[in-house]
């Protein structure tokens, strides 16, 4: 408790506040500092005990948040992961979240300060995510799950109170997303065919990882009536096809999640991971006259292999919405059903991946491991 | 734009109006408070290049005018 008393003399780490719940929030309120659902009071207790899970000095930031440049502490993040209702168990991941968040290839600041709508979706991969209890399977992008609700919501809290994407501040978002209150699944690594995406990201599979995506809310995509893999995946492509979306403009990575049901069939019929990726780039494609002519004015200044190929190419020409194979996600996510969803994305934006590794550089087995002792 | 503030040279920004309180907090957050900010009318996509012109009428003479008070 000493480390902390010290740590909250200085000016502007704590407030005095009457101990009354409601008080607390009326407080939050009138900062700005929540999501207009009530918080959990981040007292001095509760921040030491989510503390409890981190084994990095509480003071020093493990990232700094745009578009503020916030200095990120575990301390500033613990006092958001109470208000969010995170169990201190989960605390390891939020700040991963954070620091992936906060990599040059995610463009924090875009993210946040941007008209477009996307909120930032945590994808768990590896044990941690059965330890923590993170749905993967029904409704896995839907309430339910205490982890799902409040590591979303901590890390959605750490972008408003450090980061200072306040509404029509730092956050200029037209209209925002349900996505912006909490956003946070695991694959559903058990009803994969394939592998996981930490481990096609290099990471052993017994490691466990986060990885963020600028994402806009899931856009369903149904089809109970195809046999083959190749009829779920021109469903797919069919629907990934949309002139709206900021990925045809940008060359981010987009992100595709099949349903287990769906991804069944289409590895039954012979096709990999890469070859999902083949498929979709190949047929995910916008004809150049779905684009207004000053989209099309627009996408010849900027880029210039739109000019050699799409200028002169008639209407029926085909604009790939995703600039190569490799900047197409693919996960496995959700319960029974023959859905699937294709989520856009930000597009100037990459998603990163961060393994939950322990002070000493090992991956960690569990979230225990950065318990301290 | 704010590096270039603090090298001396003269500086501004072009913001639509929605985006001034925000232009004004990243001058604050980059250590230039005083960073010019030359507002245009709102939006800046979806007009026409005539719309545009008229835009950039309004920002260059602001700029001149900054530019003559820094001749001062």
């Amino acid at each position: 408790m000493s480390d902390l008393s010290t740590l909250l003399k200085a000016p502007g780490a704590s407030i005095e506040a009457e101990d009354d719940f409601d008080a607390v929030n009326e407080l939050v309120r009138a900062r700005g500092w929540g999501d207009g659902l009530p918080v959990i009071p981040p007292t001095a207790e509760r921040v030491e005990r989510m503390l409890e899970y981190c084994d990095r000095p509480w003071n020093e930031p493990i990232a700094k948040i745009a578009p503020r440049y916030g200095d990120a502490t575990p301390l500033r993040l613990a006092a958001n992961a109470v208000m969010a209702g995170c169990r201190p168990e989960y605390f390891p991941l939020v700040a991963a979240a954070v620091e992936a968040m906060c990599e040059e290839p995610f463009n924090c600041y875009g993210i946040q300060a941007t008209t477009h709508q996307c909120g930032v979706l945590i994808l768990v991969n590896g044990p941690v995510a059965k330890e923590l209890d993170i749905n993967s399977g029904n409704n896995a992008f839907g309430p339910g799950r205490q982890a799902n609700a409040t590591i979303g919501r901590a890390l959605r809290f750490a972008q408003v109170n450090i980061g200072g994407a306040i509404p029509g501040l730092g956050d200029m978002a037209t209209f925002g997303s349900p996505g912006k209150y909490t956003y946070c699944a695991a694959e559903n690594e058990d009803a994969s065919p394939w592998e996981p995406l930490h481990v096609e990201r290099g990471y052993p599979r017994d490691a466990s990882t986060v990885t963020v995506f600028s994402a806009e809310g899931p856009h369903n995509v149904n089809d109970h009536e195809a046999l083959t893999g190749e009829g779920v995946l021109k469903t797919m492509a069919g629907t990934i096809a949309i002139p709206g979306a900021n990925n045809i403009y940008y060359d981010g990575d987009i992100l595709v999640v099949f349903g287990p049901e769906h991804a069944a069939t289409i590895a039954r019929d012979g096709y990999s991971k890469a070859d999902v990726r083949n498929y979709l780039f190949e047929h995910a494609r916008v004809p150049v006259g779905k684009l207004s002519q000053e989209n099309i004015e627009r996408r010849i200044r900027v880029w210039p292999v739109f000019e050699g190929r799409f200028a002169n190419a008639g209407p029926d020409a085909l604009v790939p919405v995703a600039k190569r194979p490799e900047d197409i996600t693919v996960v496995v996510l959700g319960g029974a059903g023959k859905h699937s969803a294709y989520i856009p994305t930000f597009g100037q934006s990459h998603s990163v991946t961060r393994p939950l590794k322990r002070r000493d550089g090992a991956f960690a087995r569990s979230v225990e491991d950065f318990r301290r002792r | 734009m704010a590096e270039l503030r603090r090298r001396g040279l003269i500086t501004a920004v072009v913001c639509s109006g929605p985006f001034v309180k925000l232009g004004r907090t990243q001058a604050r957050v980059f250590g230039v408070p005083d960073l010019p900010l030359i507002e245009i009318q709102h939006p800046l996509g979806g007009i026409s290049l005539e719309q545009v012109r008229g835009r950039a009428d309004v920002a260059a003479a602001r700029f001149l005018e900054l530019l003559r008070e820094h001749v001062k």
